[in-house]
């Protein structure tokens, strides 16, 4: 049997300022997985910096350690690639007073 | 020695059933004689994918009701205090999570086609729940959790778009309901984009739900928001007239006589379709959970 995999969007079309963060989702059947953001509109203000959290239970979320920079134009994309984190995944920014962005946040997962 | 006069009929039915009450994957269900999926989601997602909105050009065209909408995953239902639940016979089972804003919902879609109108069954084994986040029983947090068909006729035929909605309404502004009600009229139909080629209507906005006669019920919910029992449900549609013939709950098997379905002139490409939706809701700004172990969808034909 093929292994398992899966493309799920978990942001489409939000607009992404002060602190914000993707929903999590539950991932633990899964050994690898790629976040990809893609910018759908041009963002606006300083790029942050974005990272990956993980949590033990959907509810209190601790950083996994990596760290990507947000897209910087319209229809650019971001990528996180992780393996080793447990059962829930998200991404999280936080923007300056006055920056944006518009995104597509895609969580690709693998068995 | 005496012999037993047995038409084939009877005998190959006898058989079907034997076997189905042999297998322990679809002993629990009761389907008719074509299965036509069989999903227990420690194979995947099963088909079930985020319902997504129509839009044309740009995505700000689409309804804020889809909008909000997001996948669905594959949970072992872990609980920060006392580890995954599981599912009935697997470690996994369907999760639709709203977001953590009153009123958010979030829909689950499985796209079909029929190739006979005639009696389908639709069942499931399901559970709902919010998110753990306080200490407390939580019961009045989740909103509603329900499901609806989106099915339309053959080209060749004088038929509708029918769409049998139901939903366990369970809790509003902290009255616990516990009830199930039903649809007869969507949203108006919006134009989306300029091409004239795509309509949209959020045939799930919270008016015009209807409390289906005698459909009061009280399910196992159980004493914290991280026990978890598994609930029984089917429903049994015939496409031939268009019309429901049985909804059942557990133990309990409701009327359908003033049941009817949301139902609009034939859109031009939709024939035959047959879709199966399950969503959830939230009433306060905690996120809702409709978890679901195992669906099968069959078929007499």
């Amino acid at each position: 049997m093929l292994p398992e995999n899966v493309t799920a969007v978990l942001a489409r079309n939000e607009r992404w300022s002060g602190d914000a963060a993707s929903e999590p989702y539950e991932a633990g059947w899964a050994r690898e997985a790629v976040f990809f953001v893609r910018a759908i509109k041009q963002p606006v203000g300083s790029i942050p910096m974005a990272w990956v959290e993980i949590s033990p239970d959907g509810m209190h979320w601790v950083g996994e350690g990596t760290e990507f920079r947000m897209p910087s134009e319209r229809d650019a994309i971001a990528v996180a690639r992780l393996s080793g984190f447990g059962g829930w995944l998200r991404v999280k920014a936080r923007f300056d007073d006055g920056a944006e962005c518009t995104v597509l946040v895609t969580l690709h997962l693998k068995a | 020695m005496t012999s037993i006069d047995i038409s084939p009929a009877t005998l190959a039915e006898a058989m079907r059933l034997a076997l189905l009450r042999a297998d322990p994957s679809l002993s629990r269900f009761d389907p008719l004689p074509r299965i036509l999926s069989y999903d227990d989601f420690s194979r995947g997602h099963c088909g079930w994918s985020q319902l997504i909105g129509n839009y044309e050009n740009d995505l700000d065209s689409m309804l804020p009701g889809y909008a909000q909408h997001s996948s669905a995953m594959l949970s072992t239902l872990g609980h920060w205090d006392a580890g995954s639940h599981g599912g009935m016979d697997s470690s996994y089972a369907l999760k639709i999570a709203t977001r953590a804003r009153p009123g958010a919902q979030n829909v689950a879609i499985k796209r079909h086609t029929f190739r006979k109108r005639g009696p389908i069954r639709f069942e499931l084994y399901f559970t709902f729940k919010p998110e753990a986040k306080e200490l407390k029983l939580s019961e009045l947090d989740v909103r509603s959790v329900g499901f609806l068909l989106d099915l339309q006729c053959g080209d060749k035929d004088e038929g509708e778009r029918v769409m049998p909605h139901l939903r366990f309404l369970n809790a509003v502004d902290g009255k616990h309901l516990q009830k199930w009600q039903y649809k007869r009229e969507t949203t108006t139909f919006s134009s989306v984009g300029n091409d004239d080629k795509t309509v949209s209507h959020y045939h799930l906005a919270p008016e015009g739900w209807l409390d289906l006669p005698g459909g009061d019920q009280r399910l196992c919910y159980n004493e914290i928001p991280t026990k978890v029992n598994w609930t029984y449900l089917r429903f049994d549609f015939d496409l031939e007239s268009m019309t429901a013939s049985r909804l059942q709950c557990n133990d309990r098997i409701f009327d359908l006589s003033d049941f009817d379905s949301i139902r609009i002139p034939a859109m031009k490409n939709l024939w035959c379709m047959l879709n199966f939706c399950l969503f959830a809701e939230t009433d306060v700004a905690n996120r809702a959970f409709l978890y679901v172990d195992s669906i099968c969808i069959s078929g007499d034909y």
